[in-house]
């Protein structure tokens, strides 16, 4: 059943696909310029694929932002109520709805891992590439299922608000743009208990040629609990007062 | 609890604020029956429909629905609803939308095959609620009636043993007022457990075994239709005016039990108390043509209930 439901909000979503289609654009061209300026030759050969990974993450969280103010604008058409009374479960919903939020990050990661590949070479052996472009893609759930929660609690004007200070607040601090290295080590270290700091590591691994750190993966798990237990409040609550 | 028994509230109570919304309310809904709750606006009708549905919690007292929590039948798919002011999705075909909401109740009836009813088919269930020609259509580009019809497929899609409909006709033409009447009714003939809110007293009169007036979050008046106006004890007597001119209110309203007087046309409208002085004095001043006693209508009777109140208005927002 919560395919059934995947399946009619991604109906909904293709049928009005405008917020896909900027999710896909604006990392793509940041990625593309930023990348081709002096900018990115500073660093070393590793700065086009460190690059590629933050702005294939940067238009994830864009995506999956996006799939939250889409629910905030379901909410005064009584949509979310009217699942609410339907036999289905709370987390079933949030789930199906999450699951909506993965898909629609998959046209910015593989965009930008396409243009790091054959624009910028980044190369990467074949089992390398799979691990960096899996690991943006499933590492995104946690901020997925946020973005989720914020759709279900917030307006659709104020969850486009929290959404823009994700996007680009926290693609910022979590060194989606530039490294954390270079901040203040103060801000390094709140940097790192961010989610999407945890989440771009995974993949900056493995450009790097290491394994994901055992303590990143559990931060970003500890998010990903607090996120779900937001979320499924947020459904909840959103249904009770909609 | 006795197992005909749809619904109980049983000294339930909901505040927002320092607002009272529901206070005290006791209500059992048989099954198979259908009932209306009329109230003024801010009675309390949408938070009591609300706690009935899971969607509102009660601060104290019980509901329960089917013998367990409203969520649990919820959830198990016994309830359909039809809840006050929702639009229908942009983005789905009338189709897609019954469609998916149909499918969500037969995956829960398939792991209870012990369910008396089954599902009924999409094609019915499109049929049943006169929405066969919108199936292609866009779910948002309706009118308010063809939205209701849809709304209303929404509800009983899954053959749920209790619906409720809050003010499923506000807004609507006459035309689709009735022809929204027809297929709840129709459903209803089915045995199941309807519950509506309605503005329109005339659906009360018309379409309910039982109304349950609610007033300041408790009921005041239970019972069929008849039974809540003769809790009313004036009469209406009209007749006939050969000369219009010739008759004044004022000598109307001053004749023996007339609390208040009507002209429309050549006919004339008086209120009383007393009816039978009333109709002997008009006897007595050759006032008799097409005279006829009635018993007050069921809006004086839902007036005269709620009256008490200080501060009714006629339109304003629902809880």
């Amino acid at each position: 059943m919560t395919l059934a439901y995947v399946r009619l909000e991604m109906v909904r979503l293709l049928r009005d696909p405008g917020y896909l289609v900027m999710s896909l654009i604006s990392p793509l061209v940041m990625y593309l310029v930023f990348t081709n300026l002096d900018l990115g030759r500073q660093g070393s050969d590793g700065a086009a694929a460190y690059s590629m990974v933050g702005m294939a993450g940067f238009g994830a969280i864009g995506a999956v932002m996006g799939n939250g103010v889409s629910i905030a604008e379901d909410k005064p058409l009584g949509w979310i109520r009217q699942l609410r009374l339907l036999p289905l479960r709370p987390v079933n919903v949030v789930i199906g709805r999450t699951l909506c939020a993965m898909v629609v990050t998959l046209p910015p990661i593989l965009a930008v891992s396409l243009a790091g590949g054959l624009v910028n070479g980044v190369s990467l052996g074949a089992g390398r590439w799979a691990a960096v472009v899996g690991l943006l893609w499933l590492g995104i759930a946690p901020i997925a299922v946020l973005g989720i929660g914020l759709g279900y609690l917030l307006t659709a004007q104020q969850a486009q608000m929290a959404g823009l200070v994700c996007y680009m607040g926290l693609s910022l601090l979590g060194g989606l743009w530039v490294p954390i290295s270079t901040f203040p080590g103060w801000l390094t270290n709140v940097a790192k208990a961010t989610p999407i700091n945890r989440y771009g590591e995974l993949s900056w691994r493995i450009t790097d040629g290491h394994a994901p750190t055992l303590l990143g993966v559990a931060v970003l798990a500890g998010w990903a609990a607090l996120f779900v237990a937001f979320a499924v409040y947020g459904y909840r609550r959103s249904a009770r007062t909609a | 609890m006795p197992p005909n028994d749809a619904v109980v509230f049983d000294g339930v109570t909901k505040s927002y604020g320092p607002v009272r919304a529901v206070n005290g309310l006791d209500l059992r809904l048989a099954r198979g029956r259908t009932v209306a709750l009329l109230g003024p606006n801010g009675a309390g009708k949408s938070t009591t429909i609300g706690m009935l549905l899971g969607l509102v919690e009660a601060d104290s007292g019980s509901v329960t629905v089917f013998g367990g929590a409203p969520e649990r039948a919820v959830r198990d798919g016994r309830i359909g609803a039809m809840p006050q002011s929702g639009r229908l999705i942009p983005g789905v075909t009338v189709r897609e939308l019954v469609g998916f909401v149909r499918r969500s109740y037969a995956a829960k009836r398939g792991n209870q095959p012990s369910q008396a009813t089954a599902v009924p088919s999409l094609d019915d269930l499109l049929e049943t609620a006169r929405i066969t020609e919108l199936a292609g259509r866009r779910a948002n580009g309706l009118s308010g009636g063809q939205a209701q019809r849809v709304r209303f497929a929404l509800a009983v899609a899954g053959a749920p043993e209790l619906i409720v409909l809050d003010e499923p006709t506000t807004g609507l033409d006459i035309e689709s007022r009735r022809g929204l009447w027809t297929s709840i009714r129709a459903y209803a003939e089915g045995g199941s457990t309807v519950l509506f809110s309605t503005h329109y007293l005339d659906e009360a009169d018309d379409y309910a075994d039982r109304i349950v007036v609610v007033d300041r979050g408790r009921v005041i008046a239970d019972g069929t239709s008849e039974q809540i106006k003769q809790r009313v004890p004036g009469r209406t007597v009209s007749f006939d005016l050969d000369a219009p001119a010739a008759v004044t209110f004022d000598s109307l309203g001053g004749l023996p039990g007339v609390a208040s007087t009507e002209v429309r046309g050549t006919r004339a409208r008086l209120h009383t108390t007393d009816s039978d002085a009333t109709v002997l004095a008009l006897a007595k001043a050759g006032h008799v043509r097409n005279l006829e006693v009635t018993g007050a209508g069921l809006e004086e009777a839902f007036l005269a209930l709620t009256s008490t109140r200080d501060n009714l208005t006629s339109a304003g927002e629902n809880r």
